[in-house]
């Protein structure tokens, strides 16, 4: 009845649901790229689908900034609003994650060996799972429509066993006759890959704790 | 007019002050412009007043008899030791100012309505009780009904919104029944205004007092509210409206600064944290005694001063 009153709320309700559809379109094309990688190596498509996440995550930060502006402009409470800002700053650094894995394969010439790129595959998959629950959970908890609690559980355990496929993984690159070096790079890229299935649980906990705090 | 000026004057420094308390929250936390605070706080006052004022009117009128010079007396004796006091930096109320200047005319009269004076006595005690027992039973029922409601940051953002203007809307409404007849119950005492009158000159000095001057108080007031969180301040600032309007219907002027405290510490015990020092409480024990004594000596000052005759030396 009083929407009229409120439509900059309204305004950055929408924003915020754009900048969520880009998330997925940076994590799809991130995706793709790291496909392209493991299939055919780093070439002129994979290279193709490198800037096409980079222009989506900038994308992203454009985004952020409009909902941060919008935000100052006296839309919402001080506290949604820090709640919704510090929530947004956390997401972000997963498109954040997924361009650095690009950019550390892309920029170090990196090279999966045979043997243990199922294993990447595998991490990479489990987290893009993270990320697409994570996506899940922001947006239930904006429009109400899904427990959260049940997600974060979810979220939780994938996160778990991404943290150990990282172990196994490193443990694998180790144990092989690679050269030290190229070991190095490999637990990096490791560590790197898993840090986005660690960011998708600290932004669900802190979608959980957000929900938490507003109940009275 | 002029001989109302003591009231007026009391009347707009209630306004300044005591508007913090009931859109305080909502105007410093940016959720409403000053300007709306200020004009939905006045109008609600002038209604409140002229609507459900009466009552306090005849009370505090009914305490002692006046004569017209006592009635300014009075008011100037009030408005003196709330301006004191607040200088001072000591807590106020102006409901207590006002009943003790009445006492102190009272005194001067011989004449005081001792069960008059025992039912205020007990509402201002009453007053940060009943603002904490309202606060404790106000926070549960909105609370089950807020969490059953499953609403989303944005909805429960807009109703937030809209509460503490409703909210506080209905408490300048309290705060205008209740408070007026501290502005001018002495002057219908004495014979110089009608009930009405003084109902709607108590009403326009205390919204004067709101659209002039109350914008800092409201903002500095208001932020201590608000760091509660916004269904605490909702809760604060209408437990303090329900405690001030049933006070309005028994017709004892109470302080509206004394409730707010009532109703956070109400809020403090349901959320099992210390939201009120020991100092705040002992300050509301000092307010109860020292204001009224303090005003009773400033009447009996006045009205010494204004019997002192000049005799001329032979």
């Amino acid at each position: 009845m009083f929407k009229f009153l409120f439509k900059k709320e309204q305004q950055v309700q929408q924003l915020i649901s754009k900048y969520l559809e880009n998330l997925r379109m940076t994590q799809e094309h991130f995706e793709k790229a790291m496909d392209c990688y493991f299939d055919f190596g780093l070439g002129e498509n994979c290279d193709f689908l490198i800037k096409q996440t980079h222009k989506f995550e900038s994308r992203a930060d454009d985004i952020r900034h409009e909902i941060i502006e919008m935000m100052y402009s006296k839309v919402l409470i001080p506290e949604s609003r820090s709640d919704i800002l510090r929530l947004l700053e956390s997401i972000d650094l997963i498109p954040t994650h997924f361009e650095t894995v690009l950019f550390m394969i892309q920029g170090q010439s990196l090279k999966v060996p045979d043997f243990i790129t199922p294993d990447f595959r595998e991490l990479l998959r489990v987290s893009l799972e993270c990320c697409d629950l994570v996506i899940k959970q922001v947006e239930a908890y904006f429009k109400k429509t899904e427990d959260i609690k049940a997600l974060v559980h979810t979220i939780d355990s994938h996160e778990s066993r991404c943290d150990h496929m990282e172990r196994e993984i490193v443990r694998n690159i180790f144990d092989s006759h690679l050269d030290p070096f190229e070991k190095i790079q490999l637990k990096e890229l490791v560590i790197q890959m898993g840090e986005i299935s660690d960011q998708a649980d600290r932004v669900s906990r802190s979608v959980h704790i957000i929900n938490i705090k507003r109940r009275v | 007019m002029i001989s109302l000026l003591g009231g007026i004057f009391l009347g707009w420094s209630l306004g300044a002050n005591d508007a913090a308390n009931v859109f305080g929250s909502a105007v410093s936390s940016r959720m409403l412009k000053f300007w709306t605070a200020a004009i939905l706080g006045a109008s609600f006052v002038l209604v409140g007043a002229l609507l459900a004022g009466q009552s306090g009117i005849e009370t505090l009128q009914g305490l002692t008899s006046f004569t017209s010079d006592q009635a300014i007396i009075a008011s100037i004796a009030a408005a003196c030791t709330v301006t004191l006091m607040t200088l001072l930096g000591l807590p106020v109320s102006t409901s207590q100012a006002v009943v003790g200047a009445i006492l102190g005319v009272g005194l001067l009269n011989r004449q005081l309505n001792v069960a008059g004076l025992e039912k205020v006595v007990v509402c201002w005690i009453g007053t940060p009780v009943g603002g904490t027992v309202l606060a404790v039973i106000i926070y549960k029922l909105l609370a089950a009904i807020v969490n059953r409601m499953n609403l989303n940051i944005f909805q429960s953002d807009i109703l937030a919104r809209l509460s503490l203007i409703a909210a506080g809307s209905y408490g300048a409404y309290a705060l205008g029944a209740n408070n007026v007849a501290n502005v001018t119950a002495v002057f219908v005492g004495a014979g110089m205004l009608s009930v009405s009158a003084a109902a709607l000159i108590g009403g326009l000095s205390i919204g004067l007092g709101i659209l002039t001057f109350s914008k800092r108080v409201m903002e500095t007031v208001g932020k201590k509210l608000v760091r509660l969180d916004p269904f605490s301040a909702l809760v604060v600032v209408l437990a303090q409206a329900v405690t001030v309007h049933i006070y309005a219907l028994v017709g004892v002027p109470v302080s509206t600064s004394q409730a707010v405290i009532g109703a956070v510490l109400g809020v403090g015990i349901i959320r099992g944290v210390n939201t009120i020092q020991r100092r705040t409480l002992v300050s509301i024990f000092l307010a109860w005694f020292v204001t009224p004594l303090v005003a009773s000596i400033f009447a009996l000052a006045f009205d010494f001063v204004t019997h002192l005759h000049y005799i001329p030396s032979h």
